[in-house]
């Protein structure tokens, strides 16, 4: 099926729901003036429905618009592939998004234009009400052509001098625009520790140290609940590779505890969150 | 106008700039894809000078910085420092937009009563060498839609042009710091000997090829920007569009720290053992915290009033207090932004045209 076909079911099927008033909008993409750039519509009513595309170019993993909604009158249709379905259970399994809100319209998923999609072990939605069209044949684990953790490999493979030299040219180079932070769906606090700026956690200033608590901090805040969509790195208007410092923080985790991928159910643990009642906290 | 400008060929652009060492603290674009930027030259990195495309990051931060120290304090003793501000700088290859958005921070800075002595400084110190756009740099490029000349840069003190030929460029020097340069290239001319590097426009030889592309291929983006548009977009305050236009928006800093006109700030203060540094750092109206008042109460509550006040900062706001538009259409937000917000829709749907 190509993506014309695809656009077409995506629309009728959105008109049909928004038509009944199954939904308050149907979260898909939409056209720009620019033939390589969609961006997240928001589809109100049939007519707008007609306006949704779905193309190579959609790039952008919609589920992080999610929590710009959290208690919405009347359920909220998403437009899912692996990643976006990824999202959404971990979302909820933060308590960030509640499943009954949401209509999940899962699309099998081969790829778009993002370097990360070439990494992408989760093809086929993991969690949908409806799939719009068949799973891939190869499974929701197609073959991939990158291997899963790619960006880290990259930087395991270096020097520890080489290893300084690395972070310390992506730091000088980071803006702080933090799209990194606001593209990431699992990136929920309601006050963000960057943003508190009187408690002296994260200084205000642009200096490669600054950037450096920031982008570590950031790191590890998602890293054990990183559900590998790429987004962070996506959205970097620098062009920094940053999805190495979450592929590392998994890796390791992977390494230490066994198989290890978030977002695969809504009921998942994060390592380095899970705590128990019965610790005895000796050390405080 | 004739002696006023010089042909340097793009073999002797290193042997230009090298000239100008001595006398300034010259920058330039330098470096490949993402890491084109602004770059403090020196000998080693003549090499690495790349006009071919525009850096992400306008050439507004050589005056007016990401983060500046205003002052450092010795805890002890109570002195202050106030940090000097270099002296004699140089800016290569400024493109027209960016030229226009100096001017709009000039009148930010400099006008209107209040002149911040950092900027006015830094300012007063940097010559400009403008390269006009014979071809645009991004496909988002929209600065003739905004009242732009790719090919002009009236405030730049040395004019770049490539010449139609494509192996040169002509230098127009339109100000006195412009001749101050145009004398280190002059001598160079001198040295040069037998082989001159630089042939001075005023001599005949001039061939068809050795002349100033005076076409271009510009702008493919092209956006009608009705002259009432202030207007039309305050009438439209209360329009609830500007919950469609934004609901795609992250609130991330990207537009305004890309943007060569975008000119908020905070300061603050770094606390230190053996010193405290009051500075200040570019801040940006997309920011929770940026209009937060003590106390905890945001006027600007969502991201639909945080993106209405960019739009209508840069499209309203500034036209009103200073007549002129506080963008100059340099599409670098439309390019960065993670969600493909774009500018020129807000332009067009202010004018009706949406
Ligand atoms: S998106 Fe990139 S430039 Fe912006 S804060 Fe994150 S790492 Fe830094
Ligand atoms: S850290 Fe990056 S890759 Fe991981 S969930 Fe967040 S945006 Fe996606
Ligand atoms: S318009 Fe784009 S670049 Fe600007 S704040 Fe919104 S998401 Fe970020
Ligand atoms: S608003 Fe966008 S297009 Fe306009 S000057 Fe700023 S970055 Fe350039």
């Amino acid at each position: 099926m190509n993506y014309t076909e695809k656009t077409k079911l995506i629309q009728t099927r959105a008109a049909a729901l928004l038509e009944a008033g199954e939904v308050s909008y149907v979260l898909g993409w939409g056209a720009t003036r620019f033939a390589d750039k969609t961006r997240a519509r928001f589809a109100r009513s049939p007519e707008e429905a007609a306006t949704l595309v779905y193309n190579e170019h959609c790039t952008q993993s919609l589920a992080k618009y999610l929590v710009d909604d959290r208690w919405p009158e009347t359920r909220i249709a998403i437009l899912a592939r692996g990643c976006e379905s990824r999202a959404i259970n971990r979302m909820i399994r933060d308590n960030q998004i509640r499943r009954e809100n949401l209509l999940i319209l899962g699309l099998p998923c081969e790829g778009t234009d993002a370097e990360r999609c070439r990494s992408c072990r989760a093809h086929d939605p993991v969690v949908y009400d409806e799939l719009l069209w068949e799973p891939n044949s190869t499974g929701a684990a197609a073959a991939a052509e990158l291997s899963r953790y790619y960006r880290a490999d990259a930087v395991d493979a270096l020097s520890a001098a080489e290893k300084k030299a690395y972070w310390d040219d992506v730091y000088a180079r980071c803006i702080r625009c933090y799209a990194c932070r606001n593209a990431c769906p699992v990136c929920s606090c309601r006050e963000c520790f960057v943003d508190m700026h009187r408690t002296g956690f994260q200084g205000k200033r642009h200096s490669a140290t600054d950037n450096q608590t920031f982008g570590v901090t950031r790191a590890f805040h998602v890293g054990d609940r990183c559900i590998e969509c790429g987004e962070c790195e996506r959205a970097c208007p620098m062009g920094l590779p940053i999805l190495a410092q979450t592929q590392k923080i998994l890796k390791e985790i992977e390494a230490l505890a066994g198989d290890y991928e978030q977002g695969l159910d809504a009921a998942q643990d994060n390592y380095l969150g899970a705590f128990d009642l019965d610790d005895k906290d000796d050390f405080m | 106008m004739d002696n006023k400008t010089i042909t340097i060929t793009k073999d002797d652009l290193a042997t230009a700039i090298r000239a100008l060492l001595p006398a300034y603290n010259v920058y330039a674009p330098a470096g490949e894809g993402e890491r084109l930027a602004f770059a403090a030259l020196d000998e080693s990195r003549l090499g690495a000078i790349n006009l071919t495309g525009s850096p992400v990051i306008p050439p507004k931060e050589l005056l007016f910085p990401r983060s500046e120290s205003l002052y450092t304090l010795d805890p002890e003793t109570g002195a202050a420092t106030v940090p000097e501000i270099a002296e004699s700088t140089l800016i290569f290859g400024v493109r027209p937009c960016d030229l226009r958005g100096i001017e709009n921070l000039d009148a930010a800075f400099l006008e209107k009563g209040y002149v911040d002595s950092n900027y006015a400084k830094r300012r007063e110190n940097t010559t400009i060498i403008a390269l006009a756009c014979v071809t645009s740099p991004y496909e988002t490029c929209f600065c003739e839609s905004m009242g732009g000349d790719p090919l002009a840069a009236k405030g730049a003190d040395v004019l770049l042009t490539e010449t139609k030929a494509g192996d040169a460029f002509t230098a127009a020097f339109q100000t006195p710091k412009g001749l101050q340069v145009k004398l280190l290239w002059d001598s160079l001319a001198m040295d040069c000997g037998s082989a001159p590097a630089m042939t001075e426009g005023s001599k005949p030889a001039m061939t068809e090829g050795s002349k100033p592309a005076m076409t271009g291929q510009h702008n493919t983006l092209r956006v009608t920007k009705p002259d009432d548009l202030p207007q039309r977009l305050m009438a439209a305050f209360d329009d609830p569009h500007w919950a469609v236009l934004s609901e795609a928006c992250l609130g991330c800093g990207t537009c305004s720290y890309v943007c060569p006109t975008c000119y908020c700030f905070d300061i603050d203060r770094e606390s230190g053992a053996k010193e405290i540094t009051e500075y200040r750092c570019w801040d940006c109206c997309m920011f929770s915290d940026y209009s937060r008042m003590a106390g905890g109460h945001n006027p600007r509550p969502t991201k639909k009033e945080r993106l209405r006040n960019r739009y209508l900062h840069k499209l309203a706001y500034f036209d009103e207090r200073y007549g002129m538009t506080l963008c100059v259409g340099c599409g670098r937000c439309i390019a960065k932004c993670p969600a493909s917000l774009d500018i020129t829709e807000v332009i067009e749907w202010g004018g009706g045209a949406l």
